[in-house]
Parts: C-alpha cells; sequence; structure tokens
C-alpha cells in the first residue's frame, strides 16, 4: 500500500465515517434492544421520549455523559479510566477492513480476516483490565469468567472461519465475498452449514450476550466486569457491547450471507440489512434464553464445538481435494 | 482516667491493609471459620437482583466454588409477633397480610382461624369456599410470581412479566373479593370482610382456561428448555432427612418426595371436602421443586373450579361474629394453613385481655431458608443461587 | 456418545420452541398495527398505559383507596360523622383524628394520615353511622409529606385542595 496524501486523507474520512456509524449504531440498537424487549414481554417499550420512545437513548446519552464518573476507593485510577478506552478504541480498527459494499471499504488488506480475529481479542483486555482495576469483587470474577470465556470460544471460531478460508483460498474479505456472487445458493451459509452453526454460538459468546453473558451476569454477580462503573466508563462498556455485536453481524452477513450480493441489485444496502436482521436474532435469543452455567460453557465449547469445528475443517479440506 | 489520654485518631484494631477494615460483625464472625486461606469472601446482598429482597448471604469462596455459606438474617424484621400483643386481635389484622405479601390471604387465614378455634366461633359455608377460593387464586398468583422469579435468577428475563400478566388478572380478582392488589386484608373473625358478586364468578371462571393455556406455554417456553434444565437437574438435592432436621415444608419437602401437605395431613376449612393430589417431585433436585411448584399450580385451578361450581348462597360472615373491640377468651390455639411456602402456623395465647398475650407466627421461609448453608456447601456460585431461588424466600416473611 | 448428540439434538429443537414462543409475542404488535387483526386483549400490551389510559370505574367499585366520609342525604357537603370516634379508637395505626365541636354532632376536624394508614377498612367496619367510605381514587399523588394528611371535611365540601394529577 503506498502512502500517498490521497490515501491518508481516505483513511482518515473512513474513520470518521466509522465513529459516526458506531455512535449511530449503539445510540439505534439500544432503543432496538429496548423496544424489541418491550414487544417480546409484551409492553410498549420506550414510549415517552420522542415518537415510540425514538429518542430515549439520546436522552440516555446525555444523561450518562453529564454523570459523575465514580471511583472506587483503593482502586488503580489508571486502569480504572482506561479499560472503557480499551474497550472502544480497537473497534475503529476493525471496522475499517469490512467491505460493506463493492466500493466500500476503508482499507483493503488481504489479511482482513486475520485482523478482524486478531483484533477482537483486545475486548477481552479491556475487561479484565476494567475488572481487575475496580477493586471489586464480583468485577474480579466476572473478569476471570471473561477471560476463560473468550479463550474457549475463538477457536472454534477460528476453527469454523478458516474453512471459509479454505474454500475461497483468501483471508481477503473482499474476495470471499466476491466467492458468494451470483445466486443466493452461492453463499456461504448454504455451502458451510456446520461452520455457520458454529459461528453463531461463538458470536454470542464472543460478544458475551445472553446466553453466554456469564461476564456480566446480573443475578449472580450483580453487574459483573463493570459493576462499578457509572457515567461514560460504563456508557463506554455498554457501546463497546453493541460495537462488538455489529462487528459479528457484519462478519456473519459478509462471510456467511453473501456481503453486498443480495437476490437483485447488489449493493451496499444488503450487507446492512443483514446485519441489521443478524442484530435482531441476536436481540431475540437475548430476551428468550436463561443463562448457561460457566462449566455448561466450557463444556459446550470444548466437547462439542472444538470436535465439530475440526470436522468441519476435515471435510472441507477433503472436499476441496477431490473436487 | 487513663482513657483520656488515649490518642483518638488510633485505632488499633485497623489493619494496614484496606481490605481488612471492611466488615462488620457477622463477616468478621463468619471470617473466623474460613476453611481456605486461599479464598475470597464474598458478600452478597443484603442489595442483590438474586436476593429478592434484602437477605444477606457471605460466602467463602474457592474460585467459583461455594466452600461455606451463612445467611444473615433482620434486615427487614418488624416484630409482627411483638405487634400482635400490642394490638387487639383486631387491629392486628391488617398486619397479617403484610407478613408475606405474596401469599397473604393464607396470613389471613391462619391469625383467623387460630382466634376462631380460641373462641369456638362458627364460620358459615359461604365465607368458607370464599376463603378456599381467595386463598388458591392466590397461591396461584405467588407460584406464578415465584416462576417468573426463578427464572430469572437463572438468567431469563421474559418469563417474569408474562407471570406478571397472570399475577394481574388474579389480582383483578382478588381486588373484587379483598378490594386491594398487594397486602390483601379479607378475612374476619367469623367470615368475611366482603362478599364476591356475578362479575368475579364469570371472570374466574373465564380465568381457570386460561391459567391452563398459559401453562402449557410456561412448559414449551421453560421447562422444555435445554438450558433451563440442564441448570437444574441434579442441582442441590434436598432429601427428607435435612428436610426434616431443618423443618422445611411446602413445595421444598414436598420436592423432597415426602407428600405432606397440611391441606390433607390436618384439613381446615372445607379442604377435606375438595378432590385434589398432592404432587411429589420424582427427583429431589432444583428441577423437582420447580415441577412440583406448577404442579400445584393446577392442582389449586382444580380447586378452585370446584369452589365455584359448589358455592352455596348465605351469609358471607356469622350474624353473631365478634365486633371489632372484641376480647378473645382466655385459653390457646394453634392454627395451620398451607400457604404457598410452606406450613404457616399461628399459635396465640390469650389471657382474656385486651390485647393477645403471646403470639408466635411459624414462617415457613424461615425454615426453608435455614437449610441453605448446608445445602449451598461446594457448589458453584451459579448454583447456589439457583438452590437460594428454589427455595422460594419471601423476605418479609423469613425476618417477620 | 449417540445418545448425548441426540439429546443436543432435542435439545437444539427446545431452543427453536422457546424462540417461537417468544417470537410469536414479539410480532404481536405489528398485525394490528397493520389493520390485519382485531386489537385483541393483549396487543400490543396488557397493562394499562398509565398516562393515556386510566382504569374502568367498574373495575374499582370494591377497590380500596383513601377514606371518604359519606355525605348526608339532606346536605351533600355534610358528612354522617356523629363525632363517636369510635373510628379512632379502633384505627391500629392511628391515622385519624376527629375533634368534637361542629354544629350538633358533626365533627370539627377530620383529617386522615394518608403516609400511616393502611387501608384496612376498621373504621369503616366499626362506624355506627356508616358515615366513612373507601374512595376509589386511585391516581393521587403529592409532593410533600404535609399534602398526604387528608382533610376530610374539606374534601367533602369540595373546596379539597385541586388533586395533582399526572
Amino acid at each position: 500500500m503506498d502512502i500517498s496524501l490521497l490515501n491518508v486523507i481516505k483513511l482518515l474520512l473512513a474513520l470518521l465515517a466509522i465513529i459516526v456509524l458506531l455512535v449511530l449504531n449503539s445510540v439505534v440498537m439500544v432503543w432496538l434492544e429496548r423496544k424489541a424487549a418491550g414487544f417480546v414481554q409484551r409492553r410498549p417499550g420506550p414510549y415517552v421520549v420522542g415518537p415510540h420512545g425514538l429518542l430515549q437513548t439520546v436522552a440516555d446519552s446525555v444523561k450518562l455523559l453529564a454523570k459523575q464518573i465514580v471511583l472506587p476507593g483503593s482502586s488503580d485510577r489508571l486502569l480504572f479510566l482506561s479499560a472503557p478506552v480499551l474497550a472502544m478504541f480497537p473497534m475503529f480498527l476493525i471496522f475499517l477492513v469490512i467491505p460493506y459494499g463493492p466500493w466500500l471499504t476503508g482499507l483493503e488488506v488481504n489479511l482482513g480476516l486475520l485482523l478482524i480475529l486478531a483484533f477482537t481479542g483486545l475486548e477481552t483486555l479491556a475487561v479484565i483490565a476494567g475488572g481487575w482495576a475496580s477493586n471489586n469483587k464480583y468485577s474480579l470474577i466476572g473478569a476471570a469468567r471473561c477471560v476463560s470465556q473468550s479463550v474457549a470460544y475463538e477457536i472454534p471460531l477460528i476453527l469454523a472461519l478458516l474453512a471459509l478460508a479454505f474454500m475461497c483460498g483468501s483471508l481477503d474479505l473482499t474476495v470471499i465475498t466476491e466467492a458468494q456472487s451470483g445466486w443466493v445458493w452461492r453463499w456461504n451459509i448454504f455451502r458451510q452449514p456446520l461452520a455457520f452453526f458454529i459461528f453463531v454460538i461463538t458470536c454470542f459468546g464472543e460478544t458475551n450476550r445472553a446466553p453466554f453473558d456469564l461476564p456480566e451476569g446480573e443475578s449472580e454477580l450483580t453487574g459483573g466486569y463493570h459493576t462499578e462503573y457509572s457515567g461514560m466508563g460504563f456508557a463506554l462498556f455498554f457501546m463497546a457491547e453493541y460495537t462488538s455485536m455489529m462487528l459479528v453481524s457484519f462478519l456473519a452477513a459478509v462471510l456467511f450471507f453473501g456481503g453486498s450480493n443480495g437476490p437483485f441489485i447488489n449493493g451496499f444496502w444488503w450487507t446492512f440489512l443483514k446485519m441489521g436482521l443478524f442484530m435482531t436474532f441476536m436481540i431475540w435469543v437475548r430476551w428468550t434464553f436463561p443463562r448457561v452455567r460457566f462449566d455448561q460453557l466450557l463444556n459446550i465449547n470444548w466437547k462439542w464445538l472444538l470436535p465439530l469445528g475440526l470436522l468441519n475443517l476435515w471435510v472441507t479440506a477433503v472436499v476441496l481435494k477431490l473436487f | 482516667m487513663s482513657n483520656l489520654f488515649v490518642n483518638p485518631f488510633h485505632f488499633s484494631t485497623i489493619s494496614e491493609n484496606p481490605a481488612d477494615m471492611l466488615g462488620d460483625f457477622y463477616s468478621l464472625n463468619f471470617e473466623k471459620g474460613r476453611v481456605d486461606p486461599d479464598s475470597m469472601i464474598l458478600n452478597l446482598g443484603p442489595q442483590h437482583p438474586s436476593t429478592h429482597g434484602v437477605l444477606r448471604i457471605l460466602a467463602e469462596l474457592h474460585g467459583e466454588y461455594v466452600l461455606r455459606a451463612e445467611p444473615v438474617l433482620g434486615y427487614l424484621h418488624r416484630m409482627h409477633d411483638f405487634m400482635g400483643q400490642v394490638k387487639t386481635p383486631y387491629q392486628f389484622l391488617p398486619n397479617t397480610g403484610r407478613v408475606d405479601y405474596l401469599h397473604p390471604v393464607a396470613w389471613n387465614w391462619a391469625y383467623c382461624g387460630a382466634l376462631e378455634r380460641l373462641a369456638g366461633l362458627e364460620v358459615p359455608e359461604r365465607a368458607e369456599y370464599l376463603r378456599i377460593i381467595c386463598c388458591e387464586l392466590n397461591r396461584i398468583a405467588s407460584h406464578v410470581m415465584w416462576w417468573g422469579a426463578f427464572v430469572m435468577d437463572l438468567g431469563g428475563f421474559t418469563p417474569i412479566l408474562y407471570a406478571f400478566e397472570e399475577r394481574e388478572k388474579i389480582n383483578d380478582l382478588l381486588q373484587i373479593v379483598t378490594g386491594s392488589r398487594l397486602t390483601m386484608n379479607s378475612m374476619r373473625f367469623g367470615g368475611m370482610g366482603a362478599d364476591l358478586d356475578d362479575r368475579f364468578l364469570q371472570k374466574a371462571a373465564d380465568f381457570i382456561p386460561y391459567m391452563r393455556e398459559r401453562l402449557k406455554m410456561y412448559d414449551r417456553l421453560v421447562t422444555g428448555n435445554v438450558i433451563f434444565r440442564r441448570r437444574l437437574e441434579g442441582v442441590g438435592p434436598l432429601d427428607e432427612e435435612i428436610c426434616r432436621r431443618y423443618g422445611a415444608t411446602g413445595p421444598v419437602l414436598r420436592g423432597a418426595g415426602v407428600a405432606y401437605d397440611v391441606r390433607r395431613a390436618e384439613p381446615y376449612g372445607l379442604y377435606d371436602r375438595f378432590d385434589f393430589e398432592i404432587p411429589v417431585a420424582e427427583s429431589p433436585d432444583c428441577l423437582g421443586r420447580y415441577l412440583v411448584r406448577l404442579r400445584e399450580i393446577e392442582e389449586s385451578l382444580k380447586i378452585v373450579e370446584q369452589a365455584l361450581a359448589r358455592i352455596p348462597a348465605g351469609p358471607y360472615k356469622h350474624p353473631k361474629a365478634p365486633k371489632v373491640s372484641w376480647k378473645p377468651p382466655a385459653g390457646e390455639a394453634y392454627f395451620a394453613v398451607e400457604g404457598g411456602r410452606g406450613k404457616i402456623g399461628i399459635h396465640v395465647v390469650s389471657d382474656g385481655g385486651k390485647s393477645n398475650y403471646r403470639l408466635k407466627l411459624r414462617a415457613p421461609g424461615f425454615s426453608n431458608l435455614s437449610l441453605f448453608a448446608e445445602a449451598a456447601r461446594g457448589t458453584l456460585l451459579a448454583d447456589a443461587l439457583a438452590i437460594l431461588g428454589s427455595l422460594d424466600l419471601v423476605i418479609p416473611e423469613v425476618d417477620r | 456418545m449417540i445418545k448425548a448428540i441426540v439429546d443436543n439434538l432435542r435439545g437444539l429443537w427446545s431452543l427453536l420452541v422457546g424462540l417461537h414462543i417468544t417470537g410469536r409475542f414479539g410480532l404481536g404488535p405489528f398485525p394490528v398495527w397493520l389493520g390485519l387483526k382485531e386489537p385483541e386483549s393483549g396487543y400490543p400490551q396488557l397493562t394499562t398505559h398509565y398516562p393515556w389510559k386510566t382504569v374502568d370505574d367498574a373495575d374499582l367499585v370494591t377497590f380500596r383507596g383513601p377514606l371518604e366520609l359519606v355525605p348526608s342525604e339532606e346536605d351533600p357537603r355534610r358528612s354522617k360523622c356523629v363525632s363517636c370516634l369510635m373510628c379512632v379508637r379502633a384505627c391500629p395505626s392511628s391515622c385519624l383524628t376527629v375533634v368534637k365541636g361542629g354544629q350538633g354532632k358533626a365533627p370539627a376536624v377530620w383529617l386522615n394520615d394518608f403516609t400511616l394508614c393502611s387501608l384496612c377498612g376498621t373504621c369503616v367496619e366499626v362506624c355506627p353511622a356508616g358515615a366513612l367510605r373507601f374512595s376509589h381514587d386511585l391516581y393521587w399523588v403529592a409532593e410533600k409529606r404535609e399534602d398526604l394528611v387528608n382533610d376530610l371535611l374539606a374534601r367533602l365540601a369540595g373546596a379539597a385542595p385541586e388533586k395533582a394529577r399526572l
């Protein structure tokens, strides 16, 4: 990649657009989550601020911005304050490499998938930092859970995505998208259903969403790693959760649902539509299931998903070799 | 005099480690019994999402395993026993609805029954039927609320709001008879405080098939759910022996396989005229207790159905029922009813004076909670909270 | 091994069943909004959407709201109270203040401290003149503790301070 002025300007513009996207996403998704939860539970959800509560999240974020950040006694100041930033910051870079549409990618790299997988691990670091620095036992347990959970889930996730990379012969997300162009049954979800199954389950584990929201686990750990956070610190952790949700939804759209390839008129709108649908699915799941226990979570992963992922990888390799 | 010269800024009991400064009598006492030097002592509550009220639990954790746990009570102690001794019997009546906010009608009944037994008062048949209808509807509401709260303990948030739908409908019904939606106080010595009307009968008749449909939905949404089942199967087994030692009653005891129900064992009211079963769990774990409660809802529906079909006409209160300024005769009486959480017993002693000489409330929640310390030993933190949820505690009742 | 696999597949099916139930509830409002279905009870919501809707009076017939005095037959601005103070003696929470000294037997002051009242109904039952009843004032709110001391005579006379309603 040549470093010309044009490229730098393009990169900066892309980063700016991504920041706007992430903030907008959090605002909209929090509203959607509350509204969907309301409908599922047969209540109206946010209703008062704005039409059908659309501005509720804006009002909430103003409140969170204005609130004092309470530092718990004998906490690690630097870590405590930097953890939320650390949770949010790597996300900006990840969104650079996602091909939203044929002409819409912040930064085209041929190792996009690898970059994404590498950077998603950073969020775990932020959770550990936050949980440790809070000097709170609930936070500590939450952070410890988060570490073993993400270690456990990243391996099947990588195995599942590796099968895709085998099939497309590339780690470049643009290439993977192009390989799915044509018609709907060329989407990877039909060609790699097992990989998709593993991917969906690991998504919930990676994003710490129910039924795998053990690091937060409010009925056991009150708030888990963000028990002590208030104001903007809490808001950033919250944003990070929705951002990682959006990330896995974009990944699902690009890797399994053909990205910008639609049934008709290809374009970036398909990516966003698929992303939105996948996020709605995640919300729907959250408001349906109880939480799994911690040992069960590890069992699901090490005893079922890991062998399944290996099997899938092996079958893919054999099939590719034979045909 | 030497005390005057002690440096007021020197606190000898406080060590330099700030973590050691924290803790009150209970936690310091709990810390003395440490099993493992590397353990972590976690203070759950009094404000904690899973304790449903102001219960406090001290737990010694090794990783996620609970080595030792100890409930700390008394954050909602209101001296109901003593209030019953300073107020006249009639004045104490509203208190009974406030002991257990989820099943107030049973407490009403226990107190009225105790004083009726003491004074040998008669209750008209219609009033007995009314009591049974109210008590069973209230039991359904109590169990349904527990169902929602229990699933919430396990992390599923939606069921509690479905549970509230049923509770709303039952509250609408009970409001017609009792006038209030929470701390109901509808019974009087020798009958009921108010009669029901046709609207009630019609609404109640509509409610029974509706509730049966909803129970099927509960089964599909929660009972059949694989995550839920695996969270509960084999978790927190409480056998007959531990229940006997701690005096656990109600669904906890029936979950252990003992078919003990006050409605059958020492029938009160007109329960001996009704046809219902006493559900018993096949396994003594959390799932067993869960299934017992769900089946109890069905049995209660059966009782309500029979009562609505057979309710006779007549007065809802005995014409010679005592007035507000009533003084019970000297003597003593004990009356037990089956509440949503177990055996509610009220022992009243009167010396013929204005107020009771002695009043003792036996709360089932207190006995059920007592076995938690033993049951939680060696379980995972999440399992310990599932066991706590499966005991169906109402803290105001535990502390009284 | 095979049993475990079958169990897990069954488990996955149960998850789909759960999703079906919540999904059906979640999509409940849409057919109503689109006009495909009648707004039967429960969709989009079951409870009373309070500031916009209020509870039907028919559902409140036996409801126990704050106490109020029953107007006498001759003059609806006057109560039936004969100042016998039975209610004050019977009240378990000492929330009533009745002072004699009105015209004839009528009371001069009749206060009900709603912060103490537990709506048990003992006073209503004990009243020999039938002068007390429960109102159906469901939405009564106050901003100050003093506002909750209800002057029932003034309320009866229609001169009660304007109730703060949302």
